[in-house]
Order: structure tokens, then sequence, then C-alpha cells
């Protein structure tokens, strides 16, 4: 039987898409099976960051709706084995389907895959009320910004109200020099307000841009950014990985500089 | 002799109005038939008691309200004088009552409060967990909060002005104590970690917010 997780945050444009585009990439490199399900119904683009969006033919609302048969709509990656995409529905809106309709949607997709993963719409209304049905794992995407903790902190209670069964937090877009200099906030603080498990801090990286815009994931590339995805893959998986170190990649020269400096 | 015993009933109090004419012996009489027709119509709740009319030595009076509980199912909370302003002045005193009865009891909540939860209290309430921002504790009571305090907290709602909030991490947005609002600075700080527990409480329409110390803990009263 596999798990459903969902990846939301309440706020929008924190990387929920791109997250679930590179951890479902992730799992699947790793040899799990995974499908990945858009339920943002009527702003879809998981399809874009997957570069999938030309394959479309059936979505989500005609799963639901009964018009096509589950395995009609998965869209098989282009390159990565055991990993499927159900697109979202554009010309629909989030009322085409119902938190019910979803749940047993994802209970059959259980029954074939290791891992579902629910890529959930910003907000808390409908859409996702949905998305949430399904999942007994949630994985909080927040950026290191008051408002999206905020943000963050209304959609743990929320998941808590709905009896979430496990939730994680995954620190987005840190900055490690801002950090350094106290201008932004760090994964510790975000943790110290939110209280939940750390399950992954993903750096700001430009990589990232370039490759959500040519809709290939990065995740297990040589960037920071491939790596702390690929990371959180296998904390997913349970297994103990250590904390990528992003505040001292510079060079050999500032790493000797830093050890002369502990010395002093 | 027409109607020798009235009682009139308003939102918070009863006021029974005994004809000058009547003895106190001849006034329970009437009083009590007077209950007992109308418990029904009174139904439950707790009021205030106040006489009219017949001059009632303090003992009278209790022994009346005796009456009123014993062929009732209303609950005297306390006995006011009867002044013009009556009305006013049973409910502020039902509520003073009222209210320190609730605030010297408590509740415990366990969990922490996160953005957009709200929880509100009659009596007294001790948080165990932090209180998030955006996040809101309403007691007419005292709130004592065994964790981080970074959202609202309402005391005294109700008009209990020596209530106190108490937190063991002081960093809230808004503090009310009764009707009086004190909102934090609005220079951006880092949030302090090295907290020392703090007590907010209301004194000459002003909120101070202090360290817990024997001092701070000395002047709380409680009624």
């Amino acid at each position: 039987m596999g798990e459903v997780i969902v990846i939301t945050s309440g706020k929008g444009g924190v990387g929920k898409t791109t997250t679930t585009a590179n951890i479902g990439t992730g799992l699947a490199k790793l040899g799990k099976s995974v499908v990945l399900i858009d339920t943002d119904i009527g702003l879809r683009n998981l399809d874009v960051v997957m570069g999938l969006e030309n394959r479309i033919v059936y979505n989500l609302v005609d799963v639901i709706e009964g018009t096509c048969r589950i395995n009609q709509a998965l869209i098989k990656d282009k390159r990565t084995p055991n990993l499927y995409l159900l697109p979202s529905a554009q010309t629909k809106d989030k009322t085409a389907v119902s938190p019910e309709q979803m749940k047993k949607l994802a209970d059959e997709l259980r029954e074939n895959f290791d891992y579902i993963l629910m890529d959930c719409p910003a907000g808390i209304e409908q859409g996702f009320k949905n998305a949430i049905a399904g999942a007994t794992r949630a994985l909080i995407v927040t950026t290191p910004e008051m408002s999206a903790v905020r943000d963050a902190d209304r959609i743990i209670g929320l998941l808590e109200a709905a009896e979430m069964e496990k939730t994680e937090l995954i620190v987005n877009r840190i900055r490690p020099d801002m950090v350094k200099r106290e201008e932004m906030l760090s994964s510790e603080d975000v943790v110290d307000v939110l209280r939940i498990d750390l399950i992954g801090v993903v750096p700001d990286d430009e990589n990232i841009v370039i490759s959500t815009n040519k809709g290939e994931p990065l995740v297990g590339s040589d960037t920071m950014a491939g790596k702390a995805y690929l990371n959180i893959c296998k904390r997913i998986m349970g297994e103990e990985v250590p904390w990528l170190d992003l505040y001292h990649k510079d060079g050999i020269m500032s790493k000797f500089a830093s050890i002369f400096k502990k010395k002093n | 002799m027409k109607n020798p015993v009235r009682i009139k009933g308003t939102t918070s109090g009863l006021i029974i109005v005994i004809d000058e004419g009547l003895t106190f012996d001849e006034a329970k009489k009437e009083v009590k038939e007077k209950i007992i027709t109308s418990a029904a119509f009174f139904g439950k709740g707790s009021f205030a008691l106040a006489f009219e009319g017949k001059e009632l030595t303090d003992a009278e009076k209790y022994e009346l309200a005796d009456i009123v509980t014993e062929n009732s199912e209303l609950n005297i909370v306390c006995i006011t004088e009867s002044r013009p302003e009556i009305e006013a002045h049973m409910k502020k005193a039902l509520n003073d009552k009222l209210s320190a009865m609730e605030a010297n009891t408590g509740t415990f909540y366990k969990g922490t409060l996160r953005n957009g939860q709200a929880i509100e209290f009659e009596s007294s309430v001790v948080v165990l967990g932090d209180v998030n921002a955006g996040a809101q504790v309403v007691s007419k009571g005292n709130i004592i909060i065994l964790g981080a305090l970074y959202g609202n907290a309402f005391a005294g709602v109700g008009g209990r002005m020596n209530s106190f909030v108490a937190a063991l991490n002081m960093n809230p947005a808004q503090i009310r104590i009764g009707d009086i609002i004190a909102r934090s600075s609005d220079s951006i700080k880092k949030p302090d970690k090295t907290v020392e527990p703090k007590i907010a409480f209301c004194e000459d329409g002003n909120i101070y917010i202090e360290d817990i110390s024997l001092d701070s803990l000395n002047d709380i009263k409680l009624d």
C-alpha cells in the first residue's frame, strides 16, 4: 500500500509545485513508483514544471466524473520511469470535485503506487480540502518570510483539526548569506515558531528558475537545490540523511579562514 | 389591596416591590405565593435581587431571598440596594459577582493555538502550549500561558480590571485587560529567545508588563 502525501503551504508562490515536481521525480529516481496529482483545478501548472503539458488528453476531473479510466489520464514522465502525472483540469473550478471523491481516488491509486503526491493549491478553501482529503502525511512548504510562516501556521492548525497523521516542514528558498547577516529568518527560527519536524531546507538557487522554465526537475543534479531535494526524498523514505552545509560552500580559502577563526 | 407584592424582572435582576402597608409576615406569605405562581415564568438563571417599597432590614431581605430560592429554580447571587439607577446597578453587581466567581475557577487548555484559532472561556485559563501570531485567547478571568504568547490575549473580558495575563515568553501582538488595549511596539525585533516569564496587568488605565517576581505576584488580586 502506497503513501499519500499532500504538499501544501497556505500562501501562494512559495514553491509547492516545484517541490512536488522535484520530490516526485526524486522518489522515482530512487526506484519508487510515484503519481503526482495536480489538485489546483483551474490554475494547473505542475504539468508545465514537469514539461508534460503537450501530453495532456484527460485530466483529474475526467477521472472523477468517470469520463475516462485512471490509467488513461495518467501521463508517463518522459525521463524517469515509474513516474506519472495526473494533470488538473483547466476549464473547471475547485467545486468540480469533492473531498470524498479525492479520497476515493487516492485510495485506488495507493493499491498500485508507492507514493501519491498531491500538489495543493494556495488558500484554505475547497481546493485545499480536496487536496488533503486522501492524504495521511503533509509536507508544509514555507519560505523564510513572516507572511509565509503565518500562513503555514494556519495550515498546520487546519491539518491538526483534520487529524493529519504526520506533518513535516520544508523551508524553501533560504539565502545563507542573508541568514548569516541576520536579515532573513533561519530554518531554526521558522521551526521555533511552527514547532513541527523539519524534513528539508532548500537554498534559493537560480538553477530552480532555469529548471522550472525548461520543465526539467533538477533533483539529484549537482546543484545545491538538487542535492537538498534528493535529501528530502531520502528522508521521506525513512533514511537518516545529514543536513547539507549551506553556509560553507565558498571554496577552499574560506574554509581555511573559518578553521582559522574557530581556533582563535 | 391590589397586588401587595409585585415582582419585576429585568435583564439581570429581580426587583420585588412590597406594599408599605404590609407587615413582614404578610410580606413573606405574599412573596412565597407570588414566587410559586411565577416560578415557571422566570425559569432558571442567576440573578441579583433588590427590594422596593416597604423598608426592610438586612435580615429580612435575606429571609425573603431564601424564600425565593427555595420556591423556584432561581439562583440569587447577591442582594443589592434599591436605587433609581437600579437596573444598571444590579447588572453591574451581578456581573462583578459572577465574574469574580468565574475568574477564580480555571480551565486547562492543552495544545498550541495556531494562526486563526481562537478559544474563549468564562473562567480563567491555563494554556499548555504556545499562542501563535494570529491566534486568540479570550477569558473573563486570567490567562496563563505555559509557552510563548505571540498572538492576542484578552483577559477580564466583561470588565474584571484586576485580571492578568502571564506567559513564559511574552511577545504578544495585543493584550487587552477589560476594555484597555495595549499593542506591541511597531519596531521590528527578532523574537527574543532568552526570555523571562512576564506578567501583564492593568493599573490606572494602563497595561504594564513586568518580569514575574514576588513583588508582581503580591500585587495580584484574585477577587
